[in-house]
Order: structure tokens, then C-alpha cells, then sequence
């Protein structure tokens, strides 16, 4: 369907000049949990149009970058800025210019898959148009449509988000994003429960919000494999710390073998 | 920590050809285990030992009383089957029983939804309002049904509405609390999503955590509705009307065999609602 673009990985760097603006900008990010820092410094920007992969070994703090970004968790220093807007660094906080899709999907799996695509919308609507689903005006649902045809499957609006499979509910997940048309998309692993082809078409997504829609996009992967191929840049993280950020040309084994190194700490 | 990963050499060690084994570690007991252990016995025969005073408990009495049972079940069979004056009586009231328990129950559908609501953690996010709630529920489920029953009994006169009067408010404390619980186990990973698409408290409610519990909360209602019939036997003993109210009858009359009618009606309504609704719950949870 909407997934007509073909096949093609993209092997070079970024294609945007420097002029694209920068929708996300984190500056020196700092994160604790009790004594423990768990983000220490982390400079981060992502350009409108960019496909960044981030990458980094378990508990190095990848989750809790983005989570800091959409408000998920308190920031203890540093700034992040969305689309312009600064992010306060209260959890909880009113602010939905970054939308996310997570490894486990979150979607609500006894309701429609259309339902869970207009619930992206609820942060700009008054209870009056949200109370119930049934309250939620036409041009909504149309909208949510076109945000599922966009990620090929608008055929399975009326079906329920649980019997689909992992692959199409990850890509229904990122649906609900859209609905919430938000600038920035952050990722956090939304290939790591998905087979090597519905994972392809996920990327094959991200990629295309990132040309043809002009989204940040900002995704945690595990397979380096996958950023070579799809990213404009790759960013690595090594105890909450930046360790590189390059096209993913440039990774080489010796980085990678830092960035996954074995019983450290 | 350190692991002995070499099979332990000597008489022990497995013979070639079968598979490899390894020594078990001996388990660390401390004799702070052991005492533990004899005070918690201790504690729980001197309950006991309290109980049984307490409670009279006495097995010559209950040998003594034999007789009194003898007598009482000659006279309880054979049963009254007398069809005008007892078994359509019965029937009638067994359909009161039910409906009692019907009303009662679905009747708290709301005030129940709105206290779980406002007091489970995973929607409240006001601590007074939450603990407000939590506190109301509890009012509601430590009075029990049968004292709210004699309260409305004298407030609205004898029969069936007081009954579900008594029941509504007894099943909005449980099922509030029931259903407040079922919200808080739920996975919050689509609450998650949610907030961060920037939905409010109301909309998270609505849109993510009823639709998510629907089969819990259903299977609860059903799981009330069998303890309300019930219950509602017990609220005609004391003048609430139903089958409950002829035993009551029956027994002040001395017409035993009247009343083992009525006992066996209750229990074949009993075991009818019970597996109804566990049938029902079944299909749900598969
Ligand atoms: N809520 C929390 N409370 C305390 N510590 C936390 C919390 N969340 C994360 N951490 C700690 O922060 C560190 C970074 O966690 P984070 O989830 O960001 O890692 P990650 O890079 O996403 O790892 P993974 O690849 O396993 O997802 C970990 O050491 C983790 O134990
Ligand atoms: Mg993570």
C-alpha cells in the first residue's frame, strides 16, 4: 500500500543539508536514580528528516534518554528542547511534540485498531470530544485512517489491535504517533521482538517518516546490522555517556566492541 | 559467589558412561529458622486453646444435643410437598431471593465504578481524593449487609426493598474495592503511551484502563451477583423478604418439614446461580 517506496537501504550518510532544522536538541543530560548516574552529560541532535540509531549495550541508559525526552522521567540537569519548545523536566508535565513507540508495543489490545490510533490524538482534545470513543469528531477518525494507510493497514481498521501480529501492531503503534503529529519520533527498540522481515518493514517505515514526512526520528536498536543500513547517523552510549555519533558508515568492530565490552563496572 | 563447576572427585562422582552430576551444596538453616518456627506454633495452639474456651466447645454437649437432632429431623421428614400451600410459596420466594440479589447487585454498578475509580492508583492521582475513596469503600464493606438490612428494615418497612437497599451498599464497598484492585494489576505500558501522547487522568481512564479490564470487572460482577443471592437468603431471616423470610417462618412455627422444602429449594437456586455464573466467567477468561 503506502509502503510503495522501494526496498532501498541507504547506504550513505545523511541527505540533509545542515540547514534542516534541529527538532531535538539535548544538551548535556544529566539523570540519577538515588546515588546512581545514570546520564551523565549526554549532548544529543536530532534534524527534521533525521534517522538517528542509538546504540548501546543493556543499561546504558538508552531508555532512560528518550523517557527523559517525552517526560516519562524527571530530568536532574542539563536541557532538552522538542521542536523548539523546553521540556520543564517534571514528569508529567504538558507537552506532546515527541511522540514514542516502545519494544512491547503498548497498545490497548482489546480495542480497535482505529480506536488506538485516535487515542494518539487525546492531548489536543477537550474531554468534551474525548469522554468517549464515541464522542470523538469525524474529521479525528478520518485523520486516524489516514495515519493507518500510511502504515499499510487501513484494511485492518475495525480489527482488534490484539489479534494482530507483532509486526502489524508496531507499525499500528506508530499509527497512533502520527495521529498525535508530533515533529519528533523516538523508538525504543521497536524492532527487538519482531522477526527479520516484519523488523525491515518497521525500518523501512521509520525511514520513509524521516525523508518523506521530514520527522525526527530517533530509534534504539541492538542490531548495528540495522543502523549501517538505515540511519543517516549512529549515536553509541557507554555508561550513560556519548561514545560516538557517525555516520554509520564509519562504525567500526573496535567501536562496537567497546560499546558492547563485557562485565564492566 | 562461587561455582564448583568440576564433578566432585572420589566414591561419589557418577560412573562414566551415565550423565554428569554434581554435588548438591549443603542449604544454610540458621537456628533463628528453627525458633521462629516453635514461637509462631506456640502462638497459634495458644490461640486455639483461647478459641475453644471461649466458644464453649464442648463434644458431650454436642452428644448430649443428639437427641434434640433425632427429634428434629423426624419431624423435618417427610418433607411438606403440598403444592398450594408450600412449594408455589417457595418457588415465588426463591424468584424474590433472585430478584433481590439481581437488583442489588447491578444496582451498585455505578456507585462501585465511580469509587474504584476515584480510589484505585491507577487512575486517582489525587491522594486526598484517593484515600477519601478508599476510606468510603471500606465503610461500606466492614458494616455488614444484614445490619444495613435491620437499618432499612425499620427505615422502609419489611420486605424486599430493604433488602436491596442493605445489598447495594454492601456490594458497592466490596466490588469498589474488587475492581480498583483489578485496575492496579493491569500492565501500565498503553497507560505509559498515553501519557505520553499528553492524554489527561479522564481520557486514560476512559480510553486505556476500562476498556483493558472489561473481562476482570465482568467476571468480579458475576462472582457479586452468585455471593448477593446468597446473602439475600440470609437478608429475608431477617425480614427482608424471600425464601429466607418463609424459613425464618417455618422454623418460629415449628414446621420442620416445611422448611427442609424450603432448604432444599435454596440450595437447588444456589447451585444453579453458581454454575451459571461460573460457566459464564469461564467463557470469559478463555
Ligand atoms: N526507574 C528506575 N529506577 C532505578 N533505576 C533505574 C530506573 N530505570 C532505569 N534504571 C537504571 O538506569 C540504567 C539505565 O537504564 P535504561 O533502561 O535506560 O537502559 P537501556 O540502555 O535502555 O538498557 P536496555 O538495553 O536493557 O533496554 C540501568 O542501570 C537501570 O538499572
Ligand atoms: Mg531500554
Amino acid at each position: 500500500m503506502s509502503l510503495a517506496t522501494p526496498t532501498t537501504p541507504r547506504l550513505s550518510g545523511p541527505t540533509q543539508g545542515n540547514d534542516a532544522a534541529t527538532a531535538l536538541a539535548i544538551t548535556g543530560l544529566r539523570k540519577t536514580y538515588g546515588e546512581r548516574t545514570v546520564l551523565d552529560g549526554v549532548n544529543l541532535e536530532v534534524k527534521a528528516g533525521e534517522l538517528i540509531a542509538l546504540l548501546g549495550a543493556n543499561g546504558s541508559g538508552k531508555s532512560t534518554v528518550l523517557k527523559c525526552v517525552v517526560g516519562l522521567a524527571d530530568i536532574d540537569g542539563g536541557a532538552v528542547e522538542v521542536a523548539g519548545h523546553r521540556v520543564d523536566g517534571h514528569a508529567g508535565r504538558k507537552h506532546h511534540d515527541a511522540a514514542m513507540v516502545f519494544q512491547q508495543i503498548h497498545l490497548v489490545k482489546r480495542s480497535t485498531v482505529l480506536e488506538n490510533v485516535c487515542s494518539g490524538a487525546l492531548g489536543r482534545l477537550p474531554y468534551s470530544r474525548s469522554w468517549s470513543r464515541s464522542a470523538f469528531p469525524k474529521e479525528l477518525r478520518e485523520e486516524a485512517m489516514a495515519c493507518l494507510d500510511r502504515v499499510g493497514l487501513a484494511d485492518r481498521a475495525h480489527d482488534r489491535a490484539g489479534s494482530l501480529s507483532g509486526g502489524q501492531q508496531q507499525r499500528v503503534a506508530i499509527a497512533r504517533a502520527l495521529c498525535q503529529r508530533a515533529p519528533v519520533l523516538l523508538a525504543d527498540e521497536p524492532v527487538s521482538a519482531l522477526d527479520p522481515a516484519a523488523a525491515e518493514q518497521v525500518m523501512e517505515l521509520l525511514r520513509s517518516l524521516a525523508d518523506d514526512d521530514h520527522m525526527a526520528v530517533a530509534a534504539v536498536l541492538h542490531q548495528p546490522d540495522l543502523a549501517r543500513r538505515w540511519a543517516d547517523r549512529a549515536v553509541g552510549l557507554i555508561r550513560g555517556q556519548l561514545s560516538f555519533s557517525c555516520p554509520p558508515t564509519e562504525l567500526t568492530e573496535q567501536m562496537l566492541g567497546e560499546l558492547y565490552a563485557p562485565d564492566r563496572g | 559467589m562461587s561455582l564448583n563447576l568440576l564433578p566432585t572427585p572420589g566414591p561419589a562422582a557418577a560412573p562414566p558412561s551415565s550423565a554428569r552430576r554434581l554435588a548438591v551444596p549443603p542449604r544454610r538453616r540458621g537456628v533463628g529458622g528453627t525458633v521462629t518456627a516453635l514461637v509462631v506454633i506456640a502462638l497459634l495452639v495458644a490461640a486455639h486453646a483461647w478459641g475453644w474456651k471461649t466458644t464453649e466447645f464442648s463434644l458431650p454437649q454436642l452428644a448430649a444435643g443428639w437427641q434434640g437432632m433425632v427429634g428434629f429431623l423426624s419431624d423435618a421428614f417427610p418433607m411438606d410437598l403440598d403444592w398450594e400451600s408450600v412449594v408455589l410459596p417457595g418457588l415465588q420466594a426463591c424468584g424474590v431471593t433472585l430478584a433481590i440479589g439481581l437488583m442489588g447487585t447491578t444496582l451498585s454498578i455505578p456507585s462501585s465504578l465511580l469509587l474504584a475509580v476515584l480510589g484505585s492508583r491507577a487512575t486517582s492521582r489525587n491522594p486526598i481524593v484517593y484515600q477519601v475513596a478508599r476510606a468510603i469503600m471500606s465503610f461500606f464493606r466492614a458494616v455488614p449487609d444484614i445490619v444495613f438490612a435491620l437499618i432499612f428494615v425499620t427505615a422502609v418497612g419489611l420486605g424486599p426493598f430493604a433488602g436491596v437497599l442493605a445489598l447495594i451498599l454492601h456490594n458497592t464497598g466490596v466490588m469498589a474495592k474488587l475492581w480498583s484492585e483489578a485496575m492496579e494489576e493491569m500492565d501500565q505500558g498503553p497507560v505509559q503511551a498515553l501519557r505520553v501522547a499528553g492524554a489527561s487522568s479522564a481520557q486514560i481512564t476512559t480510553h486505556v484502563v476500562i476498556p483493558s479490564v472489561i473481562p476482570q470487572f465482568t467476571g468480579l460482577l458475576l462472582y457479586r451477583f452468585d455471593v448477593n443471592v446468597r446473602s439475600s437468603l440470609v437478608l429475608g431471616l431477617v425480614g427482608a423478604g424471600g425464601i429466607g423470610f418463609l424459613i425464618n417462618q417455618s422454623i418460629s412455627l415449628f414446621k420442620f418439614d416445611q422448611m427442609m422444602t424450603y432448604i432444599l429449594m435454596v440450595l437447588v437456586l444456589v447451585i444453579v446461580v453458581d454454575v451459571l455464573s461460573g460457566m459464564i466467567r469461564k467463557r470469559l477468561n478463555a
